[in-house]
Parts: structure tokens; C-alpha cells; sequence
């Protein structure tokens, strides 16, 4: 071989070398998923995660006495079990009244003095929507506007151009939400903080907080459509 | 014969070491290229095994084949259809084809003519 061909050749395996090695470097990075936590955000996670455990024990033996009472008692007894399980059921899903300490927030609109013919501002559903989801977000229980109760199945809907919340229309401003939490004052802090509240002041409304030792939620006293729900299995 | 391979082995190391990662868009490319670069190698040795070897001929195929594919695939996503796979088969099959040949001449030359002989 002569030289000169030599020394090509040598570019090109310089060449076709350097191009395999990107081309594995490039391929083998791909797949790797680094776990970036410290020692102490696993340890975190894994309270978190025990707690989780915990939480979960405790619900399962409930249900075990539960069934063991069931069991166990006679016939009237059974029936007044069976009552207390589903005022229990009633009270979590919203069908009962509830008390207890909150947050009642007061939706009220805000006037330029400026600004000639203002329109009166209104709660659109997209709004809503985001107000409840972030009430849920930092720890709301239970929520009711106006005279609403919200359930899970509470729909937040547009019916020519009014705002409706369980098929009824909410009203106007200002509006009157309730929500009970376990830590009332961090509910309020949190969405002291949020954007939330700048949103409705670009729509011509603020929003007024205050913690109350006492609320009481109105029940919600609507038929539940379950039709879509099946029995589980058992 | 010391010097490509000492080469490859270069190019292989200045790879790793500079740590170079092609982003996802351009992986295609890169992987057609080293497809060719490969398929250009097998055709260069089965070359000089059937004596016909020509460095010109093996220089202008090596970047040909490599500007060819890229542009290909190129095209391919321009047009919305994964012509960079129309390469890929192409050069898979000479691949093989070349290797096939590769073997045979080696088979012919060294093991068949041992057996002559005794």
C-alpha cells in the first residue's frame, strides 16, 4: 500500500471512529434516568410514604370492625350499624350538613372610578373552576357557594352566558364561598399567595378571606346520577 | 495495516473523551452516517481482497455515500415520510452482501487451499 493511501485511510478510520463513539455516547445516554435525590428527600419520601401506610392500616382495620360488628350483633343491631355507615357515607360525600372551622371567602366586584360604564363583572366557570381546584389543591374538605354544595360530581357549567353550579345559577356579586378545611390558616395563606387572586382582579373582582371558627355547609339536596357507577365485585 | 487501525482506535477514544451527544432531532443523520462509514469499510476490504482496490474510488465513496444518506434523510423529513428507513435497507443489504463476499474469499484463500494441500 502506498503511503499517501495510507494516511487516507488512517482519516477515514479517525473519522469513522470518532462517529461510532458519538453515535454510542449519543445511544447510551438516552435511556439513563438519573435519581437525583439526596439522602434526605428519600428519607422524606419514605416518611411520607410510611405515613401513607399508616393511613392506609388504620382505614383497613375501621372496615374490619365494621364487618366484625356486622357479624357479630343481632338483626336491629345490624340495621342501626348499617345507618351509622351510611351517615357516615352521606356526611363524606356532601348529602349532609356539615360544621366545623374554614375559610369564607367573599367574591366582590371592584369599580374604576375611571373607567365610565364599566360592565358589572361576573364569575365565569373556567374561573371558578380554578378557584375550586386550588382551593382543593392546598387542603380544602368541603366547599359550598352560595347555597351550593359541592360534591364530586358538582358540575361548574356555561348556560348562556350564566355562570351554573349544580345545574342552578350561582348569582350575582358578591358571592359567599364556604370552605371547611382542617388548617384554615394556611388555606388562607396559600391562596393569599396565589395567582388566583390577580386573575379575578383583571376581571373586576377581588376576593375578601376570613377565617371562622364556625361554618355550616348547606347539604346538598340534588338526586345523585349514578348511573354510570357499577356494584363492585363481592 | 498498524496505522488505520491505530486511527480507529484515536478517533474512538477523542469520541468518548469529548463527550459529545448528538440532540435527538439530528440522531437519524448520525446514524446513517456511521451506517455508510461502515458499509464503505466492508467494501473497501472486500476491494482489496479481489485486488481491485482504488483509493479514490474508496475516498469519494466513503463521503458520497455519507452526504447521499444524510441528504436522504433530509428529505425524508421535509416530505414526512421516514425515507432515512430507504437508506438504512439499503446499506443493511450491502452490508451483509459485502460481508457474505468478505467470507467467501477468505474461506477460498486460506481454509480451501490448507485442504488442497493435503
Amino acid at each position: 500500500m502506498k503511503r499517501k493511501t495510507q494516511w487516507l485511510l488512517s482519516a477515514v478510520f479517525l473519522l469513522i471512529g470518532f462517529m461510532v463513539a458519538v453515535q454510542f455516547q449519543t445511544t447510551s445516554h438516552e435511556t439513563e434516568m438519573r435519581d437525583t435525590r439526596d439522602v434526605w428527600e428519600v428519607r422524606e419520601d419514605l416518611k411520607i410514604q410510611q405515613e401513607h401506610q399508616q393511613d392506609l392500616l388504620e382505614k383497613i382495620a375501621g372496615a374490619d370492625q365494621t364487618i366484625e360488628n356486622y357479624e357479630k350483633q343481632s338483626s336491629s343491631e345490624q340495621v342501626e350499624t348499617l345507618k351509622g355507615s351510611i351517615e357516615t357515607l352521606e356526611k363524606k360525600i356532601g348529602l349532609q350538613k356539615k360544621k366545623g372551622a374554614g375559610v369564607e371567602l367573599t367574591i366582590r366586584p371592584i369599580f374604576d372610578e375611571g373607567v365610565a360604564g364599566q360592565a358589572y363583572p361576573s364569575v365565569s366557570p373556567l374561573l371558578l373552576s380554578r378557584l375550586f381546584n386550588e382551593l382543593n389543591t392546598y387542603g380544602a374538605e368541603d366547599i359550598s357557594i352560595g347555597n351550593e354544595r359541592l360534591t364530586n360530581l358538582s358540575p361548574v357549567r356555561d348556560v348562556n352566558g350564566a355562570t351554573y353550579v349544580n345545574n342552578r345559577p350561582i348569582g350575582s356579586l358578591p358571592l359567599t364561598i364556604k370552605v371547611l378545611a382542617e388548617d384554615p390558616e394556611k388555606l388562607q395563606d396559600h391562596m393569599k399567595a396565589s395567582p388566583t387572586q390577580d386573575i379575578f382582579n383583571i376581571d373586576n373582582m377581588e376576593i375578601v378571606f376570613e377565617v371562622k371558627e364556625q361554618l355550616v355547609l348547606p347539604k346538598y339536596d340534588n338526586p345523585l346520577h349514578l348511573e354510570i357507577l357499577e356494584e363492585a365485585g363481592g | 495495516m498498524w496505522l488505520p487501525l491505530l486511527f480507529l482506535i484515536i478517533g474512538v477514544t477523542l469520541g468518548i473523551l469529548t463527550d459529545i451527544r448528538i440532540p435527538d432531532a439530528y440522531s437519524d443523520y448520525l446514524s446513517i452516517a456511521v451506517l455508510a462509514a461502515f458499509d464503505t469499510l466492508l467494501g473497501g476490504i472486500r476491494a482489496q481482497l479481489e485486488k481491485t482496490f482504488d483509493d479514490t474510488v474508496f475516498l469519494t465513496g466513503f463521503f458520497f455515500n455519507i452526504t447521499l444518506a444524510a441528504m436522504l434523510a433530509f428529505l425524508g423529513v421535509q416530505l414526512g415520510v421516514d425515507l432515512y428507513l430507504a437508506a438504512v435497507f439499503a446499506f443493511g443489504v450491502r452490508l451483509f452482501r459485502n460481508l457474505a463476499i468478505v467470507r467467501r474469499i477468505v474461506i477460498d484463500q486460506k481454509l480451501l487451499t490448507k485442504f488442497r494441500k493435503k
